[in-house]
């Protein structure tokens, strides 16, 4: 048996229609272009370029950028699948034959889409399995994640301007009723979604979402992105905080620096996953610290971990988050000494920042020129 | 709107080439997860949903059809979201506090809420169609 191939016109369901379309492409260009411009803040925040500076203001802005930046993509996935099979008809629509300018007209069109088909299911995709920290694959994720999202910005920048007449028409019709029932129904889904993953980051929500990957578990309160055991950290005996600039070099016992003024700040701390939890962190203010050594101020600081390997055993504390009051060296969280996979001795907790960048098992900083 | 058109166009294609740029050394790697996600959605999951689409038609009556396609939407957004934390393939070593909940006991009792409310929808839907009918 033969399975004929359908045309357009064989499709009758209400959504394939222009006037759908067009809506649905609405929202799912808006959940996609706030992806987009969240990511490049995310992306900015941890290589910043010369000309960026990431603020430290409000406490909480990288949690709200990153926790958007998620769930935009969880509220994508139904969208982008409503829009697809509204036009699914046109999958079906047999190219032109001549003349040669159509031909060339309709390959390209059908290029540009199947472009942005790819990487916008390539970005949903390793995105989702990313916050479910599972890596299938052999590519790098942070680099390819980030390349593909500016082609699917670009093709979706090209979609937009060939398909921009057929939206405005799109949109100049009324939906009758049971293509306004489908487009609720896209609606609700994208709700639905957002509302069974949003307590990762939305503490009211946190034991309602269903498919959180933040959970209310971990030591002392708080989730942990990498145990000591898996960083392979084993704290020595005489492990020292060096504070070291060109011609200087200072250490400090973890009695030492229990025995400058403790600061105790309610911060934060935000991941790339999009998962975020407050707690109460104690410890030195970085300020102060500088301030005991005579260290020059003003300045970044290299943070080095006892980590040996990893792309994060080290990372630098702009000047601004450096200078900033609310900046610690925090040697206590919720009132309890910091629990071995919250980087005991000390670590740090800054304003503003990318999770990745609170580095822990800290053993050095060092004052950049 | 054909200066807007252009400026969209030419700046779509600089941004998808740098892209592209970018994605070079990666792409051996990354090709076959690039085009899966077309594939898999042309060939299986759109004829899915239309041949369930078809069938709706078929079997449940007009005022109840609505309600049970949308159902059927939200439960499989919620799946296909939960496909990762359930099945995690070559996951991280285990992290407290993260990715530790009961995913399928939770969403069961989820799906069990929707389709309830599917049903009370669907029944009621159906009832005021036969009064005014």
């Amino acid at each position: 048996m033969r399975v004929p191939v359908p045309r357009p016109e064989d499709f009758r369901a209400p959504a394939h229609t222009p006037r759908v379309t067009a809506r649905v492409g609405l929202w799912l260009g808006v959940a996609f272009g706030l992806c987009f411009a969240t990511g490049l803040l995310s992306h900015f925040a941890q290589h910043p370029p010369g000309w960026f500076t990431w603020p430290t203001r409000p406490v909480s802005l990288y949690r709200i950028t990153q926790g958007v930046h998620v769930l935009s993509g969880v509220a994508a996935i139904p969208l982008l699948l409503a829009k697809l099979w509204s036009v699914y008809p046109r999958l079906f629509v047999r190219p032109p034959r001549r003349p040669p300018s159509l031909v060339a007209t309709h390959l390209a069109e059908r290029l540009s889409v199947l472009v942005l088909l790819c990487a916008a299911f390539f970005e949903l995709s390793t995105g989702l399995f990313n916050v479910a920290q599972s890596y299938p694959w052999r590519f790098f994720f942070v680099e390819t994640h980030y390349a593909v999202a500016w082609i699917a910005a670009g093709a979706l920048a090209v979609h937009v301007a060939v398909k921009l007449p057929v939206a405005r028409d799109g949109f100049a019709d009324r939906p009758d009723a049971d293509r306004r029932a489908f487009l609720r129904t896209a609606w609700a889904a994208s709700a639905v979604a957002v509302l069974a993953t949003a307590g990762i980051t939305v503490p009211w929500l946190r034991r309602v979402s269903a498919l959180a990957w933040r959970t209310a578990g971990g030591p002392q309160g708080l989730p942990v992105n990498r145990t000591a055991a898996a960083a392979g950290v084993q704290v020595p005996a005489d492990w020292r905080l060096e504070v070291v600039w060109p011609g200087a070099r200072h250490a400090f016992t973890l009695d030492q620096l229990a025995a400058l003024p403790q600061r105790t700040e309610t911060l934060p701390i935000a991941c790339v996953e999009g998962w975020s939890a407050t707690a109460r962190w104690t410890g030195v203010r970085i300020r102060d610290l500088l301030a005991a050594t005579g260290a020059p101020t003003g300045r970044a600081i290299r943070v080095t971990s006892l980590e040996r390997a990893g792309l994060y055993a080290a990372s630098t504390l702009p000047a601004p988050h450096a200078a900033d009051p609310l900046t610690l060296l925090a040697l206590r969280v919720n009132g309890e000494v910091l629990d071995a996979d919250h980087g005991f001795p000390c670590r740090i907790i800054a304003p503003s920042r990318p999770g990745v960048l609170q580095t822990k098992w800290v053993t050095r900083l060092e004052i950049l020129p | 709107m054909r200066a807007v058109r252009l400026l969209l166009g030419v700046a779509g294609l600089a941004a998808a080439a740098y892209g592209a740029w970018l994605l070079r050394p990666q792409l051996p790697a990354a090709a076959a997860w690039l085009v899966a996600g077309p594939v898999l959605h042309d060939a299986v999951v759109a004829p899915l949903v239309g041949l369930t689409g078809l069938a709706l038609g078929r079997l449940l009556p007009r005022a109840a059809r609505g309600w049970v396609a949308a159902g059927l939407a939200v439960t499989g957004t919620l799946l296909l979201i939960a496909i990762p934390l359930v099945w995690r393939p070559h996951r991280a070593p285990p992290n407290p506090g993260l990715q530790d909940r009961d995913y399928v006991g939770s969403l069961a009792v989820w799906l069990a809420a929707l389709w309830l409310g599917v049903l009370l929808a669907a029944i009621a839907a159906r009832y005021r169609a036969r009064r005014r009918g």
